[in-house]
């Protein structure tokens, strides 16, 4: 039995951690008025805002970041996964100060452009690619190559997950159960205002880890479905990993409908293996998008397939641009991550640093019996708060929100900064006693709530 | 225009002279033609977008300075490409890479707002006009939100684009870009043509086109679509068939005329947009749209994107009614670099810089048009330019259809195998001025053009 936690505590709490945050944070929120004038909403990203007050960045170095007021902060967020290879790591800075002085945009391939696929080819057992700037950009392309390939319009997307702010997927993203249907059948709903309802009707949508809905899909009308594009491992609803064998599956069924499977991997990718889900899950899907992490810092994403889909690519039925697609700052900078930085042997690293934080989170779940559980994989982790586990996005909707703003105010004022609501990442350059830090912000929010 | 005697293009000719610059390239480009062959084992096409492939053969770049370009067979070219127009700061300019060492040095990514933010977004405040700025990471990328904040706000599903305009590649904007004459259909109802394969025919009714410099027919749009239109996007001058600059009085017209029937008015400025001029085609023109969209040039050579609305276009993002988001947008690196370029190369002084080159540009050009008789005039605004092989004036997508490809890919190859890089892919003819660029470079232009004119007409 897990403990109930009393919700009207946890808003008292949340009251006194807020009140301190506005204490530390003066600058912040003066900047905000001043931002506000020339940026909408103060902000660059809908995501930057936060609740209740934005922080705005300085400066980072390693696993540490400053704010503006001059705090410091083990940094949790890395910018949503980016920055796995800690910030400013001197081989990133090193090739952006070479590139930068060679020029960085000609919009004509550069030699770096071809090592980065080289190494993405290694790693993720697709033997092409193409760069973009992006996820969404990414994950747009891997739409379009599907249906250009097949010929088909539909495409089935996974409830709950994030793919990228384009038309063709911005939908059941983060909505309300409540008007998207049955579980099994759930309807699109779009993540935002101004998006027609016509980019819902080629989609379709499933719970994820859940095959019979995709099985039921395909029977209906599987030969108009040109693929299904999922995050192999949810990273956008905390953590939620695969069933055994779900993926797997899902290549069979999809292979059998003449469907194509697309991963994306924007968050995954590097991150959980140095060949990301392919490795981990030894699935090989027919297309993979990845971004985030692979530029160590600076904006870029790539798409990848087999000959076969590529082909429309190849052969120009299917223009894929860009102006700034692989610019040679963005590859260079790839390139050191991926050659120099993100080699095979430091995931064991990442392995030790789970243990610490994972473990160690673990541990004070089960010691104050918190009503919640913790899925980890590598530098990526969450703790949902719900005792049962969460196997898809509806469960992740059903975890108390209260009380995990709460455990985030306690990281924030502990010195530690997490993004709100989506999984940690900590970095190579993240020390124990980095993540120690972590572990005792969280026992300081549990002592509080169980008090 | 003024009437005057032409030659015409003699086009076996051309064929017999393409035949020859093309055997004079190749043995500039051994590197590179044998490079293509590893990079194609592992990215599709040997290039990492279908536009960085410069017809006879892709060309590796290794590295640029300023106004010049060096390739891996260490061929020095002055730089007209630009990178599609986006390096009107100049190749490694000292201010740009001590800005971007900074960034590296102090962290390049947290997606978490930063100080250069404010200071870049009063920058464009000033330029064009409109209060209210947001980031993000490419052209593709600004029209996109453009396009979604009109629909946003009016509840409305249908837009309103021009014949043979480029807005990045989503899809909602993926249509009649440069559409196969066979499928376009009569010009008072131009067909909505797929640009690309894999676009559902769902996301085509969404779209309605109507040809660039002519009121009647956006008027004609609008009745036909009365309630259902949320708004149009314009690139204020067309910049993929050449520069074609706007009628007096159609931008205006336009804003009216999208106010009119409750619709919003966008400018594509991804191309024109602190090029032509300090504010743009908004301060060309005279015209301050609802929406502007900016890429390219702002970011100094880093991938980045802006759009700017009015207040009241942007209510339901800072409402957070609707969410305008992505992990890079207003990243550390690309707004030093972005505001170094805003505000300590891109300053009013660099626009008079371009002007004075691009009226030596001109007026080369014009002399040598002259001279041999052309079939063709120039145009051009600020950093931008082009010729365009047609006698008569090219006011839109369909009046581009009759010039002959050939034309513009000798013009190309000429100036290709005499050290000038254009960009590629033949009808685009755009040129691009750095603030780097010179009266000489200005007239190493003009004679290699000078050279291509002798030959054709020889």
């Amino acid at each position: 039995m897990t403990l109930k936690v009393d919700g009207a505590r946890v808003e008292q709490l949340t009251k006194e951690q807020v009140a301190l945050l506005a204490e530390r944070w003066p600058r912040s929120l003066a900047f905000a008025e001043r931002a506000g004038k020339a940026l909408a909403g103060g902000v660059s990203c809908a995501w930057h805002a936060l609740d209740p007050y934005t922080l705005y960045g300085d400066r980072g170095e390693g696993s540490k970041l400053w704010d503006v007021d001059g705090n410091e902060y083990v940094d949790l967020h890395n910018g949503y996964g980016v920055t796995i290879v800690g910030h400013a790591h001197p081989k990133v800075v090193e090739a952006v100060r070479r590139r930068v002085g060679l020029g960085t945009h000609f919009a004509l391939p550069t030699e770096d452009s071809v090592v980065v696929a080289e190494h993405l080819q290694e790693r993720f057992g697709l033997p092409l690619w193409r760069f973009k700037n992006t996820g969404s950009e990414a994950t747009m392309d891997a739409v379009r190559i599907m249906r250009a390939s097949t010929g088909r319009d539909l495409v089935i997307k996974v409830e709950g997950a994030y793919h990228g702010s384009a038309d063709g997927l911005a939908f059941s993203y983060w909505i309300d159960p409540a008007e998207a249907g049955p579980r099994d059948r759930p309807v699109p709903v779009a993540n935002t205002g101004g998006i027609p309802s016509a980019y819902a009707e080629p989609l379709r949508i499933v719970p994820y880890n859940d095959l019979a809905v995709v099985e039921r899909i395909l029977a209906d009308e599987g030969d108009r479905v040109a693929g299904m594009i999922l995050e192999p491992i949810m990273m956008n609803a905390g953590v939620i990993l695969p069933d055994q064998g779900y993926l797997a599956s899902l290549r069979e069924l999809l292979r059998r409908h003449g469907a194509l499977l697309a991963f994306d991997e924007v968050k995954t990718g590097v991150t959980i293996a140095p060949g990301g889900a392919v490795e981990w899950s030894g699935v090989t899907p027919d297309l993979v998008t990845l971004a985030k992490a692979i530029g160590g810092g600076i904006p870029i994403s790539a798409v990848g397939g087999t000959e076969e889909v590529m082909r429309v690519v190849v052969d120009g039925t299917m223009e894929q641009e860009g102006t700034f697609n692989a610019n040679p700052l963005s590859v260079a900078a790839a390139r050191a991550v991926l050659a120099e930085i993100l080699t095979p042997d430091v995931y064991g690293r990442f392995d030790q640093q789970e243990q610490v934080l994972a473990g160690g989170i673990r541990d004070v779940v089960e010691r104050y019996d918190l009503p919640a559980t913790v899925v980890s994989i590598r530098c990526r982790g969450s703790v949902h708060f719900r005792a049962e586990p969460v196997r898809d996005f509806r469960d992740h909707v059903a975890t108390d929100g209260p009380l995990a703003h709460l455990a985030w105010l306690y990281q924030l004022n502990g010195g530690v900064f997490p993004p709100a609501g989506d999984p940690w990442t900590f970095s190579l350059a993240h020390t124990d006693e980095d993540l120690r830090r972590s572990v005792d912000a969280f026992e300081a929010f549990a002592a509080a709530v169980t008090a | 225009m003024a009437v005057r005697e032409t030659v015409a293009f003699d086009l076996e000719r051309i064929d017999r002279l393409i035949e020859e610059e093309e055997a004079k390239l190749e043995p500039k480009h051994r590197a590179s033609l044998e490079y293509r062959k590893t990079a194609e084992r592992h990215v599709a096409g040997g290039v990492a977008s279908s536009w960085q492939d410069s017809p006879p053969h892709a060309i590796f770049v290794e590295r640029g300075q300023g106004n010049r370009l060096f390739d891996i067979d260490g061929n020095e070219y002055i730089d007209f490409h630009l990178g599609y127009g986006a390096m009107v700061v100049g190749h490694a300019h000292p201010r740009i890479v001590e800005a971007i060492e900074r960034a590296a040095r102090n962290g390049t990514h947290f997606a978490q707002p930063t100080r250069d933010l404010d200071v870049i977004g009063e920058n464009l405040a000033d330029r064009f006009g409109l209060p209210l700025w947001r980031f993000c990471n490419s052209g593709t990328e600004a029209t996109l939100e453009a396009v979604r904040l009109m629909r946003a706000n009016t509840g409305r599903d249908i837009i309103l684009k021009i014949e043979g305009t480029y807005h990045g590649h989503h899809d909602s904007l993926m249509f009649s870009v440069v559409p196969d004459p066979e499928k376009i259909g009569p010009r008072e109802h131009p067909v909505t043509v797929p640009q690309a394969m894999g676009l559902p025919r769902a996301f085509a009714d969404l779209v309605r086109v109507v040809p660039f410099n002519d009121l009647d027919e956006a008027r004609r749009a609008f009745q036909e679509n009365e309630g259902r239109i949320a708004g149009m996007i314009v690139e204020p001058a067309m910049m993929n068939c050449g520069v074609i600059m706007p009628e007096p009085g159609y931008l205006q017209g336009l804003k009216d005329l999208c106010h009119e029937h409750g619709a919003y008015l966008a400018f594509d400025e991804v191309k024109t947009g602190a090029t032509i001029a300090y504010g743009g085609a908004v301060e060309i023109f005279g015209v301050t749209p609802d929406i502007e969209c900016l890429a390219k040039a702002i970011g100094g050579g880093t991938p980045c994107g802006a759009i700017g609305a009015t207040e009241e276009l942007f209510g339901p993002v800072v409402r957070g009614e609707y969410d305008m988001a992505g992990t890079f947008n207003g990243n550390p690196l690309t707004m030093a670099a972005s505001r170094a370029a805003l505000t300590e190369v891109l300053t009013e002084d660099a626009y008079a810089t371009f002007d004075a080159v691009d009226a030596a540009m001109q007026e080369g050009l014009r002399a040598v048009i002259d001279e041999h008789r052309l079939p063709a005039y120039v145009t051009g605004v600020g950093a931008k330019g082009s010729v365009i092989y047609s006698a008569t004036p090219v006011r839109e997508y369909r009046d581009s259809i009759g010039v002959d490809e050939r034309i513009t890919y000798l013009a190309w190859l000429f100036q290709q195998n005499r050290g000038v890089f254009k960009s590629p892919w033949s009808k685009q003819e755009t040129w691009t001025l750095s603030v780097w660029h010179t009266q000489d470079d200005a007239r190493r232009y003009v004679e290699n053009f000078a050279a291509f004119a002798s030959a054709v007409t020889g």
